[in-house]
Protein backbone atom coordinates (compact mmCIF):
# COMPACT_ATOMS: atom_id res chain seq x y z
CA UNK A 1 0.00 0.00 0.00
CA UNK A 2 1.61 3.54 -0.68
CA UNK A 3 1.26 6.20 1.40
CA UNK A 4 -1.50 7.99 -1.18
CA UNK A 5 -3.29 4.72 -1.12
CA UNK A 6 -3.23 5.20 2.94
CA UNK A 7 -4.31 8.28 3.15
CA UNK A 8 -7.65 8.08 1.37
CA UNK A 9 -8.70 5.06 3.99
CA UNK A 10 -7.24 6.54 7.38
CA UNK A 11 -10.64 8.63 7.88
CA UNK A 12 -12.66 4.65 7.46
CA UNK A 13 -10.14 2.94 9.45
CA UNK A 14 -10.55 5.70 12.06
CA UNK A 15 -13.97 4.97 12.03
CA UNK A 16 -13.78 1.51 11.88
CA UNK A 17 -15.28 1.22 8.39
CA UNK A 18 -13.45 -0.16 6.26
CA UNK A 19 -13.49 -4.35 5.38
CA UNK A 20 -10.70 -6.51 7.47
CA UNK A 21 -8.69 -6.75 4.54
CA UNK A 22 -7.99 -3.12 3.69
CA UNK A 23 -8.22 -2.07 7.63
CA UNK A 24 -5.06 -4.59 8.28
CA UNK A 25 -3.38 -3.49 5.32
CA UNK A 26 -4.17 -0.11 7.18
CA UNK A 27 -2.86 -0.99 10.16
CA UNK A 28 0.16 -2.49 8.85
CA UNK A 29 1.17 0.53 6.70
CA UNK A 30 0.50 2.93 9.51
CA UNK A 31 2.68 0.72 11.67
CA UNK A 32 5.93 1.26 9.39
CA UNK A 33 5.05 4.82 8.31
CA UNK A 34 5.19 7.72 10.84
CA UNK A 35 4.33 10.05 8.37
CA UNK A 36 1.11 8.18 7.45
CA UNK A 37 0.46 7.16 11.51
CA UNK A 38 0.86 11.23 11.89
CA UNK A 39 -1.58 11.92 9.35
CA UNK A 40 -4.01 9.11 10.98
CA UNK A 41 -3.53 11.37 13.97
CA UNK A 42 -4.03 14.80 12.92
CA UNK A 43 -7.34 13.61 11.17
CA UNK A 44 -8.90 12.22 13.96
CA UNK A 45 -8.45 15.74 15.62
CA UNK A 46 -9.62 17.45 12.33
CA UNK A 47 -13.00 15.24 13.10
CA UNK A 48 -12.80 16.01 17.10
CA UNK A 49 -12.66 19.95 15.82
CA UNK A 50 -15.59 19.54 13.42
CA UNK A 51 -17.61 17.95 15.51
CA UNK A 52 -17.36 20.02 18.41
CA UNK A 53 -16.69 23.50 17.13
CA UNK A 54 -17.71 24.09 13.86
CA UNK A 55 -20.73 26.26 13.59
CA UNK A 56 -23.93 25.03 13.13
CA UNK A 57 -26.97 26.76 11.04
CA UNK A 58 -30.26 25.13 11.85
CA UNK A 59 -33.77 26.52 10.10
CA UNK A 60 -35.10 29.36 11.87
CA UNK A 61 -38.71 28.04 13.75
CA UNK A 62 -40.27 30.53 10.87
CA UNK A 63 -39.11 28.42 8.42
CA UNK A 64 -39.81 25.06 10.08
CA UNK A 65 -43.51 26.43 9.65
CA UNK A 66 -43.34 27.43 6.73
CA UNK A 67 -42.26 24.05 5.37
CA UNK A 68 -44.95 22.28 7.35
CA UNK A 69 -47.73 24.81 6.32
CA UNK A 70 -46.33 24.04 2.60
CA UNK A 71 -45.99 19.84 2.84
CA UNK A 72 -47.99 18.66 1.12
CA UNK A 73 -48.33 21.68 -1.44
CA UNK A 74 -50.79 20.24 -4.27
CA UNK A 75 -54.47 21.84 -3.38
CA UNK A 76 -55.92 18.37 -3.34
CA UNK A 77 -53.83 16.68 -1.29
CA UNK A 78 -53.83 19.56 1.52
CA UNK A 79 -57.82 19.12 1.40
CA UNK A 80 -57.44 15.64 1.75
CA UNK A 81 -55.28 16.93 4.97
CA UNK A 82 -57.57 18.92 6.37
CA UNK A 83 -60.59 16.37 6.13
CA UNK A 84 -58.88 13.24 7.37
CA UNK A 85 -55.43 13.70 8.50
CA UNK A 86 -56.44 15.96 11.42
CA UNK A 87 -59.47 14.12 12.70
CA UNK A 88 -57.36 11.39 12.78
CA UNK A 89 -54.45 12.99 15.10
CA UNK A 90 -56.58 14.46 17.14
CA UNK A 91 -57.85 10.62 17.63
CA UNK A 92 -54.04 9.98 17.95
CA UNK A 93 -53.69 12.33 20.63
CA UNK A 94 -56.69 10.53 22.77
CA UNK A 95 -55.26 6.66 22.03
CA UNK A 96 -52.04 8.64 23.13
CA UNK A 97 -53.46 9.81 26.45
CA UNK A 98 -55.12 6.53 27.59
CA UNK A 99 -52.71 3.43 25.70
CA UNK A 100 -49.22 4.97 24.81
CA UNK A 101 -48.09 1.58 23.65
CA UNK A 102 -51.12 1.24 21.21
CA UNK A 103 -50.75 4.95 20.19
CA UNK A 104 -46.97 3.91 19.51
CA UNK A 105 -48.24 0.56 17.71
CA UNK A 106 -50.73 2.82 15.17
CA UNK A 107 -49.20 5.94 14.52
CA UNK A 108 -45.50 6.28 14.66
CA UNK A 109 -43.82 5.43 11.38
CA UNK A 110 -41.34 3.88 10.97
CA UNK A 111 -38.20 5.69 9.93
CA UNK A 112 -34.50 6.51 10.22
CA UNK A 113 -34.11 6.51 14.04
CA UNK A 114 -30.33 7.42 13.34
CA UNK A 115 -32.10 11.01 12.29
CA UNK A 116 -33.07 11.38 16.28
CA UNK A 117 -29.53 10.47 17.44
CA UNK A 118 -28.10 12.84 14.73
CA UNK A 119 -30.61 15.76 16.07
CA UNK A 120 -29.56 14.96 19.51
CA UNK A 121 -25.90 14.95 18.37
CA UNK A 122 -26.15 18.20 16.70
CA UNK A 123 -28.22 19.93 19.57
CA UNK A 124 -26.17 19.27 22.05
CA UNK A 125 -22.84 20.48 20.03
CA UNK A 126 -25.07 23.60 19.60
CA UNK A 127 -25.66 23.93 22.96
CA UNK A 128 -21.66 23.84 23.71
CA UNK A 129 -21.01 26.02 20.91
CA UNK A 130 -23.59 28.99 22.18
CA UNK A 131 -22.64 31.84 23.91
CA UNK A 132 -25.58 31.84 26.17
CA UNK A 133 -26.65 28.16 26.59
CA UNK A 134 -29.39 28.65 29.32
CA UNK A 135 -32.13 31.10 29.63
CA UNK A 136 -32.73 30.67 33.15
CA UNK A 137 -29.54 29.48 35.40
CA UNK A 138 -30.35 27.86 38.85
CA UNK A 139 -29.54 24.79 40.10
CA UNK A 140 -32.53 24.41 41.67
CA UNK A 141 -35.53 22.39 39.38
CA UNK A 142 -38.27 24.26 41.35
CA UNK A 143 -37.09 27.27 39.71
CA UNK A 144 -36.23 25.84 36.45
CA UNK A 145 -39.71 23.36 35.96
CA UNK A 146 -41.70 26.71 36.22
CA UNK A 147 -40.07 29.08 34.11
CA UNK A 148 -41.14 26.53 30.83
CA UNK A 149 -44.76 27.06 31.73
CA UNK A 150 -46.19 29.49 29.10
CA UNK A 151 -43.22 28.41 27.28
CA UNK A 152 -43.89 25.44 25.96
CA UNK A 153 -47.01 23.33 24.93
CA UNK A 154 -46.52 20.83 27.74
CA UNK A 155 -45.17 20.07 31.12
CA UNK A 156 -41.59 19.02 30.85
CA UNK A 157 -41.17 15.87 33.13
CA UNK A 158 -38.06 15.09 34.50
CA UNK A 159 -37.47 12.71 36.98
CA UNK A 160 -33.85 13.74 38.31
CA UNK A 161 -33.08 16.81 39.96
CA UNK A 162 -29.78 16.64 39.62
CA UNK A 163 -26.90 16.07 42.49
CA UNK A 164 -23.81 17.21 44.06
CA UNK A 165 -22.16 14.36 41.61
CA UNK A 166 -24.43 15.87 38.07
CA UNK A 167 -25.22 19.55 39.33
CA UNK A 168 -28.69 21.15 37.70
CA UNK A 169 -27.22 24.64 35.86
CA UNK A 170 -30.40 25.64 34.30
CA UNK A 171 -32.59 25.47 31.33
CA UNK A 172 -34.09 26.98 28.01
CA UNK A 173 -36.23 26.49 25.07
CA UNK A 174 -34.66 24.67 22.53
CA UNK A 175 -35.44 23.27 19.22
CA UNK A 176 -35.41 19.03 18.35
CA UNK A 177 -36.17 18.52 14.66
CA UNK A 178 -39.39 20.69 14.07
CA UNK A 179 -40.78 21.22 17.80
CA UNK A 180 -39.99 22.78 20.66
CA UNK A 181 -37.59 21.05 23.77
CA UNK A 182 -37.27 21.63 26.91
CA UNK A 183 -33.74 21.89 27.71
CA UNK A 184 -32.24 21.00 30.93
CA UNK A 185 -27.92 21.43 31.44
CA UNK A 186 -26.33 19.61 33.79
CA UNK A 187 -23.29 19.56 34.50
CA UNK A 188 -20.04 16.16 35.45
CA UNK A 189 -16.47 18.12 36.35
CA UNK A 190 -16.12 19.80 32.81
CA UNK A 191 -18.04 18.12 31.07
CA UNK A 192 -21.93 19.14 30.12
CA UNK A 193 -24.73 16.88 29.66
CA UNK A 194 -27.91 18.37 27.62
CA UNK A 195 -31.06 16.60 28.37
CA UNK A 196 -34.01 17.32 25.82
CA UNK A 197 -37.90 16.76 26.28
CA UNK A 198 -39.65 16.62 23.61
CA UNK A 199 -43.49 15.51 22.59
CA UNK A 200 -43.43 12.32 20.91
CA UNK A 201 -45.87 12.35 17.99
CA UNK A 202 -44.67 11.91 14.56
CA UNK A 203 -41.31 10.50 15.40
CA UNK A 204 -39.71 7.05 14.90
CA UNK A 205 -38.96 6.88 19.10
CA UNK A 206 -37.45 3.62 20.58
CA UNK A 207 -40.03 1.08 22.27
CA UNK A 208 -37.23 0.90 24.91
CA UNK A 209 -34.50 3.21 26.25
CA UNK A 210 -32.06 3.24 23.78
CA UNK A 211 -28.43 4.00 24.19
CA UNK A 212 -26.01 4.55 20.97
CA UNK A 213 -22.88 6.57 20.71
CA UNK A 214 -22.11 8.96 17.40
CA UNK A 215 -19.85 11.11 17.01
CA UNK A 216 -18.13 10.93 20.16
CA UNK A 217 -21.25 11.93 22.08
CA UNK A 218 -22.97 8.94 24.07
CA UNK A 219 -27.23 9.43 23.24
CA UNK A 220 -29.90 8.04 25.20
CA UNK A 221 -33.30 8.37 24.23
CA UNK A 222 -36.26 7.17 26.20
CA UNK A 223 -39.69 7.44 26.52
CA UNK A 224 -41.55 8.75 29.76
CA UNK A 225 -45.82 9.09 29.40
CA UNK A 226 -47.02 10.49 26.68
CA UNK A 227 -43.54 12.68 25.97
CA UNK A 228 -40.04 11.32 24.85
CA UNK A 229 -37.07 11.97 26.89
CA UNK A 230 -33.97 12.26 24.74
CA UNK A 231 -30.01 12.51 26.44
CA UNK A 232 -27.33 13.87 24.72
CA UNK A 233 -24.54 12.99 26.92
CA UNK A 234 -20.97 13.82 26.85
CA UNK A 235 -18.67 10.58 25.69
CA UNK A 236 -17.14 8.35 28.33
CA UNK A 237 -19.99 9.68 31.34
CA UNK A 238 -21.81 7.42 33.27
CA UNK A 239 -25.62 7.55 32.26
CA UNK B 1 -54.51 3.73 -4.72
CA UNK B 2 -55.31 7.78 -4.03
CA UNK B 3 -55.67 6.94 0.08
CA UNK B 4 -51.59 5.09 -0.37
CA UNK B 5 -50.17 7.87 -2.09
CA UNK B 6 -51.62 10.67 0.68
CA UNK B 7 -50.32 8.54 3.12
CA UNK B 8 -46.96 8.36 1.71
CA UNK B 9 -46.55 12.15 1.13
CA UNK B 10 -47.72 12.29 5.16
CA UNK B 11 -45.20 9.59 5.93
CA UNK B 12 -42.29 10.96 4.05
CA UNK B 13 -43.41 14.68 4.44
CA UNK B 14 -43.33 14.37 8.50
CA UNK B 15 -39.67 12.70 7.89
CA UNK B 16 -38.61 14.88 5.10
CA UNK B 17 -39.50 17.77 7.77
CA UNK B 18 -37.01 16.90 10.15
CA UNK B 19 -34.23 17.28 8.27
CA UNK B 20 -34.85 21.00 7.87
CA UNK B 21 -31.69 21.64 10.21
CA UNK B 22 -29.58 19.40 8.63
CA UNK B 23 -30.67 20.79 4.82
CA UNK B 24 -30.49 24.71 5.84
CA UNK B 25 -27.03 24.08 7.45
CA UNK B 26 -25.52 22.37 4.25
CA UNK B 27 -27.26 25.46 2.16
CA UNK B 28 -25.53 27.92 4.42
CA UNK B 29 -22.68 26.68 3.95
CA UNK B 30 -23.82 26.41 -0.17
CA UNK B 31 -24.73 29.84 -0.20
CA UNK B 32 -22.93 31.65 2.05
CA UNK B 33 -25.87 33.74 3.38
CA UNK B 34 -29.05 32.88 5.16
CA UNK B 35 -31.45 34.31 2.98
CA UNK B 36 -30.26 32.50 -0.13
CA UNK B 37 -30.45 29.07 2.38
CA UNK B 38 -33.66 29.68 3.34
CA UNK B 39 -34.44 30.04 -0.28
CA UNK B 40 -32.31 26.87 -1.14
CA UNK B 41 -34.22 24.45 1.42
CA UNK B 42 -37.99 25.73 0.68
CA UNK B 43 -36.84 25.33 -3.32
CA UNK B 44 -35.56 21.91 -2.23
CA UNK B 45 -38.77 20.72 -0.26
CA UNK B 46 -40.88 22.20 -3.70
CA UNK B 47 -39.07 19.72 -5.81
CA UNK B 48 -38.62 17.13 -3.35
CA UNK B 49 -42.77 17.06 -3.13
CA UNK B 50 -42.62 16.87 -6.61
CA UNK B 51 -40.28 14.19 -7.17
CA UNK B 52 -41.72 12.51 -4.36
CA UNK B 53 -42.70 9.29 -6.79
CA UNK B 54 -38.98 9.03 -7.34
CA UNK B 55 -38.19 8.37 -3.62
CA UNK B 56 -37.29 4.34 -3.14
CA UNK B 57 -38.87 3.51 0.41
CA UNK B 58 -36.47 2.57 2.78
CA UNK B 59 -33.16 4.26 1.08
CA UNK B 60 -31.72 7.21 2.85
CA UNK B 61 -34.45 9.88 2.84
CA UNK B 62 -31.77 12.32 3.84
CA UNK B 63 -29.24 11.74 1.45
CA UNK B 64 -32.13 12.15 -1.42
CA UNK B 65 -32.67 15.69 0.40
CA UNK B 66 -29.40 16.73 0.51
CA UNK B 67 -29.06 15.56 -3.74
CA UNK B 68 -32.17 17.67 -4.42
CA UNK B 69 -30.27 20.67 -2.31
CA UNK B 70 -27.28 20.34 -4.02
CA UNK B 71 -28.78 20.11 -7.26
CA UNK B 72 -30.99 23.12 -7.12
CA UNK B 73 -27.77 24.96 -5.96
CA UNK B 74 -26.16 23.65 -9.15
CA UNK B 75 -28.66 24.77 -11.77
CA UNK B 76 -30.36 27.63 -10.32
CA UNK B 77 -28.04 29.48 -7.37
CA UNK B 78 -24.80 28.92 -8.52
CA UNK B 79 -26.22 29.59 -12.31
CA UNK B 80 -27.93 32.71 -10.95
CA UNK B 81 -24.91 34.36 -9.18
CA UNK B 82 -22.69 33.71 -11.95
CA UNK B 83 -20.50 31.96 -10.00
CA UNK B 84 -18.14 29.26 -11.03
CA UNK B 85 -17.46 26.34 -9.41
CA UNK B 86 -14.30 27.49 -7.19
CA UNK B 87 -11.20 25.08 -6.99
CA UNK B 88 -9.13 23.92 -3.98
CA UNK B 89 -10.19 20.16 -4.00
CA UNK B 90 -6.77 19.12 -5.77
CA UNK B 91 -4.79 21.90 -4.37
CA UNK B 92 -3.38 19.66 -1.93
CA UNK B 93 -0.87 17.18 -2.42
CA UNK B 94 -2.64 13.85 -1.65
CA UNK B 95 0.64 12.77 0.40
CA UNK B 96 1.21 16.03 2.00
CA UNK B 97 2.07 15.95 5.32
CA UNK B 98 1.57 17.47 8.43
CA UNK B 99 3.48 20.13 9.47
CA UNK B 100 3.93 20.87 13.52
CA UNK B 101 2.00 24.22 13.60
CA UNK B 102 -1.08 22.56 11.82
CA UNK B 103 -1.32 20.31 14.80
CA UNK B 104 -1.02 23.36 17.10
CA UNK B 105 -3.39 25.36 15.13
CA UNK B 106 -6.12 22.59 15.26
CA UNK B 107 -5.79 22.52 18.99
CA UNK B 108 -5.91 26.16 19.10
CA UNK B 109 -9.10 27.06 16.25
CA UNK B 110 -12.36 28.84 17.45
CA UNK B 111 -15.37 28.17 15.89
CA UNK B 112 -15.29 31.41 13.43
CA UNK B 113 -11.72 30.30 12.35
CA UNK B 114 -13.12 26.99 11.72
CA UNK B 115 -16.14 28.59 9.53
CA UNK B 116 -14.50 30.69 7.71
CA UNK B 117 -11.56 28.07 6.57
CA UNK B 118 -13.89 25.68 5.45
CA UNK B 119 -15.78 28.66 3.32
CA UNK B 120 -12.48 28.79 1.93
CA UNK B 121 -12.59 25.66 0.47
CA UNK B 122 -14.67 25.23 -2.97
CA UNK B 123 -18.25 24.21 -3.24
CA UNK B 124 -17.39 20.41 -3.86
CA UNK B 125 -15.04 20.82 -0.69
CA UNK B 126 -17.53 21.95 1.36
CA UNK B 127 -19.76 19.69 0.39
CA UNK B 128 -18.35 16.73 0.78
CA UNK B 129 -16.85 17.43 4.61
CA UNK B 130 -20.43 18.57 5.59
CA UNK B 131 -21.94 15.43 4.50
CA UNK B 132 -19.77 13.22 5.77
CA UNK B 133 -20.10 15.05 9.37
CA UNK B 134 -23.69 14.04 8.45
CA UNK B 135 -22.99 10.47 8.77
CA UNK B 136 -23.81 9.78 5.36
CA UNK B 137 -21.79 7.21 3.64
CA UNK B 138 -19.29 7.34 0.58
CA UNK B 139 -21.86 5.56 -1.23
CA UNK B 140 -24.76 8.32 -0.10
CA UNK B 141 -22.68 10.71 -0.84
CA UNK B 142 -21.02 9.46 -4.33
CA UNK B 143 -25.33 9.91 -4.94
CA UNK B 144 -25.34 13.01 -4.08
CA UNK B 145 -22.22 14.09 -5.59
CA UNK B 146 -22.92 12.17 -8.47
CA UNK B 147 -19.22 10.69 -8.91
CA UNK B 148 -18.11 7.00 -7.88
CA UNK B 149 -17.38 6.37 -4.54
CA UNK B 150 -13.72 5.73 -5.14
CA UNK B 151 -14.00 9.44 -6.01
CA UNK B 152 -15.68 10.60 -2.94
CA UNK B 153 -12.71 8.61 -0.61
CA UNK B 154 -10.11 10.89 -2.94
CA UNK B 155 -12.47 13.88 -2.53
CA UNK B 156 -12.75 13.40 1.10
CA UNK B 157 -9.10 12.98 2.09
CA UNK B 158 -8.05 16.23 -0.27
CA UNK B 159 -11.11 18.01 1.24
CA UNK B 160 -9.89 17.28 4.69
CA UNK B 161 -6.09 17.73 4.21
CA UNK B 162 -6.56 21.46 2.50
CA UNK B 163 -8.59 22.48 5.65
CA UNK B 164 -5.68 21.13 7.64
CA UNK B 165 -3.92 23.52 5.94
CA UNK B 166 -6.20 26.70 5.77
CA UNK B 167 -6.43 26.07 9.58
CA UNK B 168 -2.78 25.85 9.88
CA UNK B 169 -1.89 29.09 7.31
CA UNK B 170 -4.39 31.46 9.10
CA UNK B 171 -2.64 30.70 12.56
CA UNK B 172 0.92 31.84 11.34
Amino acid sequence: MTCADARDLVLAHARGALPPGDDAAVREHLASCAACARVDHVDRMLSEVLEQRLPQHPASLALKRRLAAEWPAPPRARTSFKRFVMPALAAAAVVLALTPQLYHRLVVVPGDRNALVTEAVNDHVRVLLSQRPMDVESSDVHQVKPWFAGRLDFAPAVAFDGDAEFPLRGGAVGYFLDRRAAVFLYTRRLHTISLFVVRADGLDWPERRLEMSSRGFRVILWRAGELRTLVAKVRGEPA
Amino acid sequence: MATERAGDVRQVGREALAYADTLHNLAHYLAGNDPDAQDLVQETYARALRSLHQFTPGTNLKAWLCRILRNTFVSEYRRRRGSPVVGGLDTVDPVHDVADHEIDALRKVMADELQTALMSLGEDARTVILLDLEGLTEVEVAEVMGCAVGTVKSRLSRARASLRRLIGDAAR
